[in-house]
């Protein structure tokens, strides 16, 4: 047994963070935030630059052919510094749709993910089927595709989108270009401050060399996907945990009442504590989790789903203690720490919440 | 013992209830069912028409024009506007600084200030925080220096609510630093358009307004604005947030949000969520009765202390735990957020309607375990006070 990251793999995360305390200040962060970006076109030719957007590709897609160890590294990473480019919804959830598919003109497709060039989407979820993904009301007959999606992530920037659907009876994956006739969407904003859209489809003319996958290919193509985008969300809110215990151990060392450090304060250092442990034991359970994905077993789906249940209630938790201790400057926008609350309210409400997982888990 | 209200209680609650059904203005209402934001002049047209049925001293003796009210009609008063939905009343100047004016203020001072808080024609604000001066407030530093007939302000407030919208603040400031810290605060009453005031906004989580930044540089103010005696300020200070007993556990408002809740997740069919609510519900009735049995004591001549602490710390869990749940009850839409205020006239997504209001409540109310006394903070005072230890 070994439980240490490799050498490639701590110089992966090294050279991750090293672009996020450089690059990638808080304060820069909020300047895309306010502006009319929805993120930072700068920062995204770099992260293709880097090969970022190319790392869990397959070799023959022209990808290095990470796993989810990598994705893991790279997402905890992210969450520490709270990306908010959308690398989960290119690379990750419309990404390894393309990849593992047998689709024709993929190869193209994720090159242009890979160098940046090209947003696309994936468009799993509807509003009646809240969690559900493999039923959806969406539909092609005769060749015409009806129906809404709702919460596609950064749907708005995408050229091309995967729309999941109902096909001649069966669950089929297709692809639809943004611009084409019938296409229309509104475009949102979430609470961690990125973008999605909702998506209506009136009578969008489908071929077959639009449809990349049916039947139980598609739909392991999309539970695959959606288990993977679940571990690295989950693997985020692991960083984020991480940095809610020490930002706010910082913070409380530097402030004084009663003329001392509020962290001299016993009730706040057992809070502080806390927050440790929970991150610690949410840093195992990702092992657990991303290692399981890793070998392909059987079990993954469960040990995805008791991370995303203890992050999804804990990292919450940690998150409203971080806000708790650092008192006003908790709730302040300027400050970071209370972003952190957002992001962990997006990371439970995607995918599946805390309860959703627990139940999943117990199956 | 008799769990019933007294037959006069309950006529006054009929009383309030018709005001409810008749009387409050109806702009007001409808914004507050849709939780969508009031502006200034809501606040102001809501206020005036509880001084216009003569409610707005709520907690007032009827010497200086208040109702009279009993501790139970209070409760009663506090419990059918939170149930209706009503604002929470703006305390700055019914509630904190008015006390402070008949109790510690001169003749003139009264005849100056109150009968304008009565009538809200004056929006006050609270300028107790700085920004290196929280939960210990008594280590604040603004400076007030005596200057023949006028005070000499500089400094800094922080946190300060509505400031944006004042037209006077009670600010705590130091006019000694020589002794122990308690004893060189005064309380000074100030004309916010005073020269050298400035208010800076300061945007919370939830993209909202509601807190600023006031800065005071040689900011002028007559030494008639001094409330009692140079020095005694922190007494003022202390006499201000014990005032301020009930209503703060916000049983009324918490049993309407649950009553929401119920509905929302009556139509999800998840068990998860219905145990939680019960829990809930539990909660909330642990808290009623806790704040009943306060009252009773009161009431029968008793001086119910520190205890009512645990009202501050069950209530804001409680209006915390609710839209947590709401949240929860949003489900995947809880992803959405559109920043305060909600979506406007724009194109709203599909997904429950209550997702927006329900996130930037969740974002909104984490301030109530932290401001008020932080509820740390009011355990030690529980530790201390009732404890023992
Ligand atoms: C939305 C909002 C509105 C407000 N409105 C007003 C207003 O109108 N006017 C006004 O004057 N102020 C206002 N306040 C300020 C409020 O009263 C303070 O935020 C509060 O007193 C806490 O102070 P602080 O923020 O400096 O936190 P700090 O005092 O720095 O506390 C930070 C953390 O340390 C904990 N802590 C501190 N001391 C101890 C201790 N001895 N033992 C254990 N734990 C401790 C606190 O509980 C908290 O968790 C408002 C605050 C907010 C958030």
């Amino acid at each position: 047994m070994n439980l240490s990251y490799t050498e490639e793999q701590v110089m992966l995360r090294e050279q991750i963070q090293k672009f996020c305390e450089t690059e990638y200040d808080f304060y820069k962060r909020e300047e895309v935030v306010k502006s009319e970006d929805d993120f930072d076109a700068n920062a995204w030719s770099l992260f293709a630059e880097q090969g970022w957007l190319s790392m869990p590709f397959s070799e023959e897609s022209g990808g290095f052919g990470f796993g989810p160890v990598e994705l893991s590294i790279l997402f905890e990473e992210f969450g520490k510094s709270l990306v908010i480019e959308p690398y989960l919804s290119n690379v990750v959830l419309a990404g390894s749709v393309l990849d593992k598919s047998n689709f024709e003109g993929k190869v193209e497709l994720i090159e242009n993910i890979c160098s940046g060039s090209m947003h696309v989407s994936l468009a799993y979820a509807e509003a009646a089927h809240s969690y559900e993904y493999l039923k959806p009301d969406t539909n092609v007959s005769d060749n015409k595709l009806n129906g809404t999606k709702t919460l596609v992530l950064n749907g708005n920037n995408a050229s091309k989108v995967i729309v999941s659907c109902v096909r001649n009876g069966e669950l089929s994956l297709v692809l639809v270009d943004t611009t084409a006739d019938g296409v229309s969407f509104n475009t949102f904003r979430t609470i961690d401050e990125k973008t999605c859209a909702e998506f209506t489809f009136e009578n969008v003319s489908i071929q077959d060399s639009d449809v990349i996958a049916s039947g139980d290919e598609a739909q392991n193509l999309l539970t695959e996907t959606i288990n993977l985008a679940t571990l690295c969300i989950s693997a985020e809110a692991v960083g984020c945990m991480v940095s809610c215990y020490h930002k706010t151990v910082q913070y409380t060392k530097e402030r004084e009442q009663f003329d001392q450090p509020i962290s001299n304060f016993q009730v706040l250092q057992h809070r502080m504590v806390d927050m440790f442990i929970d991150s610690e034991l949410a840093k195992s359970l990702l092992f657990k989790a991303m290692l399981e994905v890793d070998a392909d077993s059987e079990d993954k789906f469960r040990h995805v789903s008791a991370l995303k249940a203890h992050v999804g209630k804990f990292g919450k938790l940690s998150a409203q203690n971080a806000v708790q201790l650092h008192g006003g400057m908790g709730v302040s926008e300027e400050m970071m720490i209370g972003h952190y609350l957002k992001k962990m309210v997006a990371i439970d409400a995607m995918f599946g919440n805390a309860d959703y997982h627990l139940k999943s888990f117990s199956k | 013992m008799d769990i019933n209200f007294s037959k006069e209680d309950l006529a006054f609650r009929d009383e309030l209830r018709e005001w409810l059904a008749n009387d409050y203005p109806k702009h007001v209402k409808d914004k507050m069912d849709k939780g969508e934001h009031l502006t200034r002049q809501d606040m102001v047209d809501y206020h005036k028409a509880l001084s216009a049925k003569g409610w707005m001293g709520y907690n007032w003796p009827v010497e200086y024009g208040g109702t009279g009210w009993s501790a139970t009609q209070l409760y009663l008063f506090n419990k059918e506007f939170g149930m209706a939905g009503c604002p929470p009343l703006l305390a700055f100047g019914v509630s904190m600084v008015a006390p402070v004016i008949w109790t510690f203020g001169n003749e003139e001072q009264k005849k100056r200030f109150l009968p304008d808080i009565l009538d809200f024609n004056t929006w006050w604000c609270q300028g107790y925080s700085e920004p290196g001066s929280g939960s210990d407030l008594a280590s604040l530093k603004t400076k007030a220096v005596k200057d023949g007939d006028h005070y000499v302000v500089n400094g800094s407030k922080t946190w300060t609510t509505l400031a944006q919208n004042a037209d006077w603040i009670f600010l705590l400031v130091r006019t000694d630093s020589t002794g122990k810290k308690q004893e060189g605060i005064s309380f000074l009453l100030v004309d916010m358009k005073t020269p050298g005031i400035e208010v800076k906004p300061i945007i919370t989580i939830d993209g909202d307004h509601e807190v600023n930044s006031v800065f005071f540089t040689d900011v002028k103010v007559p030494v008639e604005n001094l409330v009692g005696e140079e020095g005694k300020g922190w007494t003022y200070a202390k006499f201000l947030l014990a005032h301020e007993r009930f209503g703060i556990a916000a049983v009324g408002a918490s049993m309407r949000a649950l009553n929401e809740l119920k509905e929302v997740v009556a139509e999800l069919n998840n068990s998860d969520l219905d145990k939680k609510v019960a829990e809930m519900e539990i909660a909330i009735s642990a808290l009623e009765m806790t704040e009943l049995r306060l009252l009773s004591d009161l009431e029968n001549g008793g001086h119910p202390g520190a205890e009512s602490s645990i009202l501050k710390i069950k209530g804001t869990e409680i209006q915390q735990g609710l839209t947590e749940l709401f949240v929860e009850a949003a489900g995947e839409y809880a992803l959405m957020y559109p920043g305060a205020g909600g979506y406007g006239s724009n194109d709203k997504p599909s997904g429950p309607e209550h997702a927006a209001v329900s996130l930037e409540k969740f974002l909104n109310f984490r301030k109530t375990s932290i401001y008020g006394g932080s509820n740390e903070i009011q355990k030690n005072i529980i530790s201390k006070f009732v404890l023992g230890v």
